[in-house]
């Protein structure tokens, strides 16, 4: 996805000079000085049924055109960062635009520590950690923030990202090393030309450093589709003030990686390179990035002869390697290694880390949207958030650099591009969002409370912001029930008990208590969710990884394999309400995020249920690489040749009555119950074109494949009901007579209230006639019309009337007895 | 009954340009992949771009760097397998050249379709229709426009419309999507009333009519942008051309015989020039196919010119050939056609005895 994401950066290279005259020409305000503010955490309010009445999204590439049109109310928010401190500034000035801050981008400077001599003969100050350290003063990185990122950067010296939950744990140490790094040409200079005189046939004359008689040419990569060509220049300008000669490689992503990445450094056809990463989450463990970004045993060392190259201190290896495999046993031990390891990064200096980039997000005053730390407008709790001054209703118009990719839309892998994402995230109801500042889980109202049982000793913690629905104990112990499900017998197709497979204990117990949502929660087809989409799916895990089956992916095998060695069994303990025990070695150092790796939300299993038939048949493949493999097309329910073939796979389905894993589902699932599902989704796709159905706050009307537009409508559309009540003789009801709205099913009870004289003679629900009783219940699965009808209470009326007669009769009767 | 030379003239033409499609096409598989420097570049972009997914996937998050690393290596071995990368490309360079002949043009490395096929010959196919609609159109409309025109023009040599016409020839060296960015800043920006860019309105229309009418909208800009950028050039060019046959000897005859100027032109002047015409249409609209990268850019119309800057940028050598194999196809068969139809009608190309 972040590969996808640079690579959608460099595809509009051909574009960048039209735009930059676009830009040039649209941009006449004078330039305003640079910032650097944060903005501040807002208020926002989740609401899980779609605000907007319609959200339409669109491409628009160029930045500086998606700002025109925020302007002229073309578009509302723009769901792409823009790092162009020269649009930003016009933004910053337009009295109709606003935006927020995301961070996550960074660039650095990697260095090639091969030497001191390369394969060519030639000289590598890089070899030498202490030249590395001392580039750290080198660069001025309050320069480049202020003069090349025009404020949209922040200093960075150490590789975690600012403001990221490390940063902060570890903010003193960070604090410390940002004061003795800071920018200080001269000791810098110092370092460098002390080491440099300790090398035997390297010198200094005439202002250059020469070796063996030739000048210290530093190769030096830059990367040009963005800052970091000036970037690289202005580290250039500071070496050879250095009196190096620095020979500017200018390249693309393209060109650069094959030298740099896969290249042999040895060769020496490098020096320096301008590095850049991205991070699209708020990443709240970042212990292994040490062992990631400097040591030998990275996995990138596998595959790059770079990283096989790094030879960090055996201190700093021993520490990256303890960190990544997360073997700290307290909080203090692994903030002492954190901090530790901070310090002998720098001592390392393989990366010399320069910014972090601020990425500015673009909307329209009036629009409330929500920015993550990390991942800007664009991340799923937009659907949840996004309105227009609090009002439901209305229209909201999104840009952004792409939509619908072309990568296809399937719910087992389909495609990861952030550009399907951001709307397929809508259509989607987890159970938990992710905090936009804290990144730790929100849950969004089906979970009622978790527990965890840890057994004693395992590190992780609960924060202050879950005390509402976690609870986190520990244990001498977790004994897992050996009715509990551990596998599935692929072969002999059969579920395999924690029992069978001699699974005793575990790490962690996760125990979640929903709302009773069972027969109530709906999905956009209309169906209704129901105990087997929770159990049915068990078996693909399995099928996916095993080559004995029809749906094996070789790709997802390593994926299949991690799991399997954390994962241990689960159970479903109670339908009504829903409450499932999961049990796992998988851990966390925040307790909330082991919730939110198991406890989720089932989708509808009949959608997933034709692509498995489809696959199973050979003719469509969920994976990509399968696809290509198998040379079928890859599972698309959104657009594209897969529709016809999903098509006729549901038809096929109707007419066996398929169920999926037969051997399993047939316990929850009936013909009849499958069927009706099936015509569910048929009639979905006849009214909407598309296989897509979820349970999220907006449903997929629209998807344009070619256009590039994609139209969102809001699920309460389909799940607002109407309930007309009304009343015929003598009498009210509670609820009153009118029209009722209801969102979803609900059970409505309709009591009648006979006027004087009067009594209930029937309800007429839907035109059908019921028996007569005090009140009546009504789910609201559909429209519903109910009639209360009252009659006069003739009975009451006689004997009323034969009381009074009665009365009047012994009344009679007592005055002429006494006036005898 | 077709004479022996004709024959034996067809048949060598057919070879010769075979030789030349099959040599065009192999170096395009060459410089496609960068002869095979290609595929590091891939395996290092899936490289990447695997180990980044992973460790930003939040499901993987609380891994150890080991478990993370087993995904990495199965997910990378699975991808460079898919993609055939395990194989050397020299071998897979004749497979290329080979389903490029036979116009099985294969799965695409990264690209997919817009609805979502790997299938080179569907990705290329469904960019295809905006494209002809676009600037096929173009180019219909410029050739005519420009060669009734420069017949006009000719015939008033000398006057100031023919004086106008050259001065602004040159102002067609800018090119359209230039004249795009101001049609956008004048109808856009300031007047705002046609769209930026796009394909259609936003919601897309759902009654079908609605929906033609708002691509049409769309076209206006894009087209207007390439109309303006070669009418001129257009115009001076064929009006220098018809000049020149206009002066021939047997036009000069026919002018002194006092035909009427539209004969003249119609019988006299444009009849022995109709072989280039056709030419020069033909090769237009072969031409037009490829679409346009930076105009398609500049107002985001999904055609192939866009779809081979994403090639190019990815890059992702399978719909690179693609596109070359299928124009290098189109021109193959219409060189030889118009041969063909040169040799049998033009008494000046003869091609056998007698």
């Amino acid at each position: 996805m972040i590969r996808k994401m640079i690579r959608q950066g460099l595809k509009n290279n051909i574009a960048v000079c039209a735009a930059s005259i676009l830009i040039l020409l649209m941009l006449f305000q004078a330039l305003a000085p640079a910032v650097t503010t944060i903005s501040a955490p807002e208020e926002y309010t989740i609401y899980k049924y779609g605000w907007f009445d319609e959200v339409v999204f669109f491409r628009v590439t160029e930045a500086a055109k998606a700002v025109e049109m925020m302007e002229k109310g073309d578009m509302d928010i723009y769901f792409k960062d823009i790092g162009d401190p020269a649009l930003f500034r016009r933004v910053r000035e337009s009295p109709a635009l606003s935006y927020d801050f995301s961070y996550g981008l960074y660039n650095e400077l990697t260095f090639n520590p091969v030497g001191p001599t390369t394969l060519d003969g030639k000289f590598n100050p890089f070899y030498n950690p202490k030249i590395r350290e001392a580039m750290n003063m080198l660069v001025d990185r309050q320069y480049i923030v202020d003069e090349i990122m025009g404020g949209l950067a922040i200093p960075k010296f150490v590789p975690v990202c600012n403001g990221f939950p490390d940063y902060k744990r570890h903010e003193s140490v960070i604090k410390s090393i940002e004061a003795n790094y800071a920018y200080n040409f001269d000791k810098a200079k110092q370092i460098i030309f002390e080491e440099l005189a300790k090398e035997p046939d390297v010198e200094y004359k005439d202002g250059k450093w020469l070796y063996k008689g030739e000048p210290i040419v530093l190769k030096f990569i830059i990367r040009t589709e963005d800052t970091r060509r000036q970037i690289g220049d202005y580290v250039s300008t500071q070496l050879e003030k250095l009196g190096f000669t620095v020979d500017r490689q200018y390249k693309t992503s393209r060109e650069a990686s094959p030298i740099w990445m896969r290249g042999n450094p040895a060769e020496g056809r490098w020096h320096l390179y301008t590095g850049g990463w991205v991070t699209t989450v708020v990443s709240r463990d970042d212990s292994d990035n040490f062992q990631f970004f400097y040591s030998d045993k990275s996995g990138m060392a596998s595959i790059s002869p770079l990283w096989a190259s790094y030879k960090p201190s055996p201190e700093f290896s021993e520490l990256a390697d303890k960190l990544a495999e997360k073997k700290f046993t307290t909080i203090e031990e692994r903030t002492a290694w954190m901090s530790r390891a901070f310090e002998l990064a720098l001592k390392d200096s393989v990366r010399v880390w320069l910014v972090d980039q601020t990425a500015a997000w673009v909307k329209r005053k009036e629009i409330n949207a929500v920015a993550d730390y990390s991942g800007g407008y664009w991340v799923g709790i937009w659907a949840f958030t996004l309105n227009r001054g609090g009002t439901r209703g209305g229209s909201v118009k999104i840009g952004s650099s792409d939509v619908l990719t072309g990568d296809a839309w399937n719910p087992i892998s389909g495609s990861n591009w952030i550009y399907d994402g951001m709307v397929s995230s809508a259509t989607g109801m987890p159970a938990f969002l992710s905090d936009p500042k804290s990144g730790l889980p929100i849950p969004t109202g089906f979970v009622k409370s978790v527990t965890i049982e840890a057994v004693k000793g395992l590190l992780t913690f609960q924060n202050p912001e879950s005390q509402n629905w976690l609870t986190l104990t520990f244990v001498d112990s977790v004994t897992i029930p050996s009715d509990a499900w551990y596998a599935w017998d692929v072969e002999n197709k059969k579920v395999v008990t924690a029992g069978e497979a001699g699974v005793t204990s575990a790490k962690v117990k996760i125990v979640a208590e929903y709302e009773d949502i069972i027969g109530k929660i709906e999905y956009h087809d209309g169906t209704v969710m129901s105990l087997a989409d929770w159990v049915w799916s068990w078996p693909i895990n399995f099928e996916r990884a095993s080559d004995k089956s029809p749906l094996y992916d070789e790709a997802y095998v390593g994926s299949f394999q991690s799991w399997r060695e954390v994962f241990k069994a689960w159970r479903i303990v109670s339908e009504h309400p829903l409450k499932i025990e999961w049990y796992t070695d998988y851990t966390n150092m925040d307790a909330e995020l082991i919730a939110s790796a198991y406890v989720g939300l089932a989708g509808p299993w009949h959608t997933t249920a034709i692509g498995v038939k489809a696959e199973e048949k050979g003719v469509l493949a969920f994976g990509q690489d399968k696809a290509m493999k198998k040379n079928v097309e890859w599972m698309n329910y959104i657009a594209g040749p897969s529709l016809e073939i999903l098509s006729t796979t549901l038809d096929e389905a109707i007419a066996e009555g398929y169920i999926p894993f037969k051997e399993l589902n047939s316990r929850y699932i009936t013909v009849e119950e499958a069927r009706a599902r099936y015509n569910a989704l048929k009639k979905w796709y006849t009214t909407y074109k598309h296989f897509w159905v979820g349970a999220g706050p907006y449903y997929l009307e629209v998807a344009d494949v070619m256009a590039k537009t994609a139209v969102l409508k809001p699920f309460r559309k389909l799940l607002q009901r109407e309930l007309v009540i009304s009343v015929e003789g003598g009498g009210t009801t509670d609820p009153e007579p009118g029209t009722h709205e209801y969102l979803g099913r609900e059970t409505v009870t309709i009591t009648a209230k006979p006027g004087f004289l009067s009594i209930l003679e029937k309800w007429v629900v839907d035109g059908v006639e019921k028996e007569a009783s005090a009140s009546i219940t009504v789910t609201t699965d559909k429209p519903h019309t109910v009639r209360a009808v009252f009659r006069i209470w003739y009975e009451a009326i006689a004997g009323i009337v034969a009381v009074i007669v009665v009365i009047v009769i012994v009344a009679v009767l007592f005055l002429r007895k006494k006036k005898k | 009954m077709i004479p022996k030379g004709f024959l034996k003239f067809v048949v060598k033409r057919t070879v010769l340009l075979l030789i030349s499609l099959v040599v065009a096409v192999y170096i395009s598989i060459l410089l496609a992949n960068f002869g095979g420097l290609i595929d590091e570049m891939v395996k290092s972009d899936l490289l990447m771009s695997i180990t980044m997914n992973v460790r930003n996937n939040p499901a993987f998050q609380g891994l150890t760097a080991s478990e993370k690393q087993k995904i990495i290596d199965s997910m990378y071995q699975a991808a460079l397998e898919a993609r055939g990368l395990n194989t050397p490309f020299l071998i897979r360079s004749l497979y290329h050249l080979k389903n490029a002949l036979t116009l099985d043009l294969g799965t695409a490395l990264y690209l997919t379709s817009d609805s979502g096929s790997k299938q080179v010959r569907l990705i290329i196919l469904e960019r295809l229709p905006q494209t002809i609609m676009l600037f096929t159109s173009v180019t219909i409309i410029n050739f005519f426009t420009t060669l009734l025109g420069g017949l006009l023009i000719a015939r008033k040599y000398g006057s100031k419309i023919d004086r106008a016409i050259s001065a602004l020839a040159p102002t067609s060296v800018i090119p359209g999507w230039v004249y795009g960015i101001f049609l956008i800043l004048i109808f856009y920006t300031w007047l705002h009333i046609l769209p930026p860019g796009g394909m259609v309105d936003y919601p897309p229309p759902k009654d079908p009519v609605l929906y033609s009418l708002s691509v049409l909208k769309h076209m206006v800009l894009p087209m207007l942008s390439w109309i303006i950028a070669g009418l001129f050039l257009g115009l001076y060019s064929n009006r220098t051309f018809f000049l020149i046959f206009s002066t021939e000897d047997y036009v000069e005859v026919a002018k002194a015989k006092g035909l009427p100027p539209r004969q003249v032109d119609m019988g006299y002047v444009m009849r022995p020039t109709l072989p280039s015409i056709i030419t020069g249409l033909s090769f237009a609209i072969i031409g037009s196919w490829g679409g346009a990268i930076i105009t398609e850019t500049v107002f985001d119309w999904p055609g192939l010119g866009m779809l081979l800057a994403s090639a190019l940028s990815y890059p992702d050598p399978p719909v690179i050939v693609g596109e070359v194999a299928i124009y290098a196809w189109l021109l193959t068969l219409t060189v030889l056609t118009l041969d063909i139809i040169y040799a049998f009608l033009d008494p000046r190309v003869k091609v056998w005895g007698g």
